[in-house]
Parts: C-alpha cells; sequence; structure tokens
C-alpha cells in the first residue's frame, strides 16, 4: 500500500473538519431541546387555537344530555405510562448500545411490536380500572387525535433522524424505530388532551398515526440514514 | 479511535494504518479493481473521520468500518451497473493478466493444477450469493468474530453461520470435484 495513498486520505480528513465527541454532544443536545419545543409548540397551537381552548380535556359530551368525566388521576396515570414508553422507545431507537451499528434488527421489531401494544394496554387497562371512559363517543371517531399526533409527532421524527445521522445497516428499519419513538412521544401530548378511551377511537386517532410515523421514518431513514446518499 | 473521537487529531494515522491494509484487500477481493477499491478504503476513512464525534467509548471498530465498506461498495456497483446500462461499456477483464503463468519453478503440472483448482476456486466464489460470499470472506479472510460478521451483515449469528456454511460446502464440493481433501 502506497505512502501517497496514506498521504491523500490524510490529507483529504485534514482539509474536511468534524466534530468531536464533546461537539456532538453539545449539538445533539441543542436538536433535542429543539425536538422538545416543537413538539410543545404544536400541541399548544393545536390544542389552543385549532380545537376547543384546552390543553388538558378532563371530559366532555358523550351525546347531547351525557357528560363524562375524566379523573386528574387517570389523566396522571396514562400519561405518565406513556411517558415511560416514550422514553423507552426513544432509548431504544437513538441509542445503539455497545455498537456503532446499532441495535440488532431483532430488537427494533422487538420494539416496534410492543411500543404500540404496550401504549394501547396501558391507555385501555387504566381507563378500564377508573371507571366508564371506555363508552363510545360517536362524535369523535377519532380524526382530530389523529391529526393531533401526526401534527406534534414532526418536529421529534426530523429531530431524532438528525441526531441518529447515519446507520450502515438497516437505515429503514432504525428509520422506522425512530417513527416509533416520535409516535410515542405524540401519544402523551394526545393522551393529555384527549378523554376518550373507547377501543375504535384509540385504534384510528392514536395507534394508527404510530404505524404511519413509523412508515415515514423508514422511508425517511432510507434517504437519509443510509451512506449512499452522502 | 477513542483518542480521535476525544479530539487527537494525530490518531487518524494510526486507525489508518491499522485498518486500511485490511479495508484495501477487503475491497479488492470483493470489487476486483484496484482503483475502485482505493477510492472505496479512501471513502470508508472519511466517513469514519466524519463520524468520529458520534463514537462509542470501546465500541469495536472492525465491523463498523467493515459495514461503511460494504456500504459503499454495494453502492458503487449498482452505480456501475447503472452506468454501464446507460453508456453500453463492456466489462474491463481485471482477471485475465493476473493469471498469465510466470516461470514455472516446480513441476509444470501441478503448477497448472493448483492454477486451474485457484481460478475454479475463485469462480466459485464469486458465483455465490453477495450475502454467503460477504460471510466467508469477513470470517475467513478478515478474521472477524460470528458476532462482529452478524453487526456487519445486519443480521443474526444464526444466519451468519449458515451463510458461512453454505459458502464452506459449496467450496468443499470444487475441492472434492479436483480431487483434493477438503
Amino acid at each position: 500500500m502506497s505512502a501517497e495513498l496514506r498521504a491523500r486520505v490524510l490529507a483529504a480528513a485534514t482539509a474536511e473538519p468534524s466534530p468531536t465527541r464533546a461537539a456532538v454532544r453539545r449539538r445533539n443536545m441543542l436538536i433535542g431541546m429543539v425536538a422538545a419545543a416543537s413538539g410543545i409548540g404544536a400541541f399548544v397551537i393545536f390544542a389552543v387555537l385549532m380545537s376547543e381552548s384546552h390543553l388538558l380535556r378532563l371530559g366532555g359530551e358523550v351525546v347531547p344530555q351525557q357528560r363524562l368525566e375524566r379523573p386528574v388521576w387517570l389523566v396522571v396515570a396514562t400519561v405518565g405510562g406513556a411517558l415511560g414508553v416514550a422514553a423507552t422507545g426513544v432509548w431504544l431507537a437513538l441509542g445503539r448500545g455497545r455498537s456503532m451499528l446499532g441495535r440488532s434488527p431483532r430488537w427494533l421489531l422487538y420494539g416496534g411490536v410492543l411500543i404500540p401494544v404496550s401504549l394501547l394496554v396501558w391507555k385501555v387497562s387504566c381507563s378500564l380500572a377508573f371507571g366508564d371512559a371506555m363508552v363510545a363517543w360517536p362524535d369523535r371517531p377519532g380524526e382530530r387525535c389523529l391529526s393531533l399526533s401526526l401534527l406534534v409527532a414532526v418536529g421529534p421524527l426530523l429531530s431524532f433522524l438528525a441526531i441518529r445521522r447515519h446507520a450502515p445497516v438497516q437505515p429503514a428499519l432504525n428509520g422506522a424505530a425512530i417513527g416509533f419513538a416520535a409516535g410515542a412521544c405524540a401519544w402523551v401530548a394526545a393522551d393529555l388532551w384527549c378523554p376518550v378511551a373507547y377501543v375504535p377511537h384509540l385504534l384510528l386517532g392514536h395507534v394508527l398515526p404510530l404505524f404511519v410515523l413509523a412508515g415515514a421514518g423508514a422511508l425517511l431513514g432510507r434517504t437519509l440514514l443510509s451512506l449512499r446518499h452522502r | 479511535m477513542e483518542r480521535y473521537a476525544r479530539g487527537d487529531e494525530a490518531a487518524f494515522g494510526a486507525l489508518y494504518d491499522a485498518l486500511a491494509p485490511r479495508l484495501l484487500g477487503f475491497l479488492r477481493k470483493a470489487t476486483r479493481d484496484a482503483c475502485a477499491a482505493e477510492d472505496l478504503m479512501q471513502l470508508t476513512l472519511l466517513h469514519m473521520h466524519r463520524a468520529r464525534g458520534s463514537f462509542i467509548s470501546g465500541a469495536p471498530v472492525s465491523p463498523w468500518a467493515f459495514a461503511i465498506a460494504r456500504r459503499l461498495m454495494t453502492d458503487h456497483a449498482r452505480r456501475r451497473r447503472v452506468e454501464q446500462r446507460l453508456f453500453s461499456e463492456a466489462r474491463a477483464d481485471d482477471d485475465r493478466m493476473a493469471y498469465e503463468p510466470t516461470a514455472a519453478t516446480a513441476a509444470a503440472d501441478d503448477v497448472l493444477h493448483a492454477r486451474r483448482l485457484e481460478v475454479r476456486l475463485r469462480q466459485r466464489i464469486e458465483a455465490l450469493p453477495e450475502l454467503q460470499r460477504t460471510a466467508y470472506w469477513l470470517l475467513q479472510q478478515e478474521g472477524l468474530s460470528l458476532k462482529g460478521a452478524a453487526e456487519v451483515l445486519g443480521t443474526s449469528v444464526t444466519a451468519v453461520k449458515l451463510r458461512a456454511h453454505r459458502a464452506y460446502v459449496a467450496l468443499r464440493a470444487v475441492l472434492r470435484e479436483a480431487g483434493e481433501p477438503s
């Protein structure tokens, strides 16, 4: 192997400054703050301006003359559990374990199954324990929660992709895991705002966005995380 | 790599010395094109240079380097196929010169037999599916562990074992046909 080739590679590296670990950590913290701000901002805009001026909805009219209240402890329990799942999802999607190549496909697939299932099971089981929050709300099929979730998740999705930067192996699968993580974060916002725990509503308004975001994450991951596009 | 991730610029030279020969060997065998292999090796090291800030303390470096090299090589091959389709360029036969007979010092028959066997083995390796061929190279030629090869290929250890086993079976069949002990 020639000394000329060595000199050429070293010169190319010198000519192109790259961030050190400390610089990357600072950049990632900044992107994380942008993700949180964009998610919270989107949630506030949606909840205050686009709907009925409620950041936290504790109840509403199921049908005319029938009103249902959501206890604060139910909100605390469901949001707390969702926060835990969202934190786990972010750890799974952005953490790479002890390898530069990220988590194994098996772990990512487990995450893709367990995140939606655990969020739904937690929400339903808490709602069952707290009484009759699971009645059908004919006026609320779930399309507003769907749009809220997607709106809230856009910022975190893009920010998480920027933090991950590249995945030499399985970029689409890593992107899908990031989509699930962003969706789990949006689930927390939807859970705060929405008092409905009727299962068809949950499937359309709360679970479907997770899969939409995972699909979008897979497509974006294939494009942005893959090395071939750099 | 750890020193380089922390900002020690001089460590890149040491990283180059440790990785470049292995990467170049891997890429030369895979591409059969010395110029392309050098370019891809340079790109691989530059990718590692750009991503040094995200290096995880204590993470193995070789599987990462080989995964980047493999990804770039796949992309390079894809682009070359597209270019060949577009411009109808004939594929260069790089191997032709490699098998020109040299001055024989041992018995001519033995040399001829060894050359033929080598050619057949090489052809069989090249005819293997890409995943089997890469698993074989990473384990046999580059000396990666099963776990390291599994990380490079983005699959499980069991799948790597299976792919390498199939490659070994195919190569043993060539040796048996040639009357060699397998």
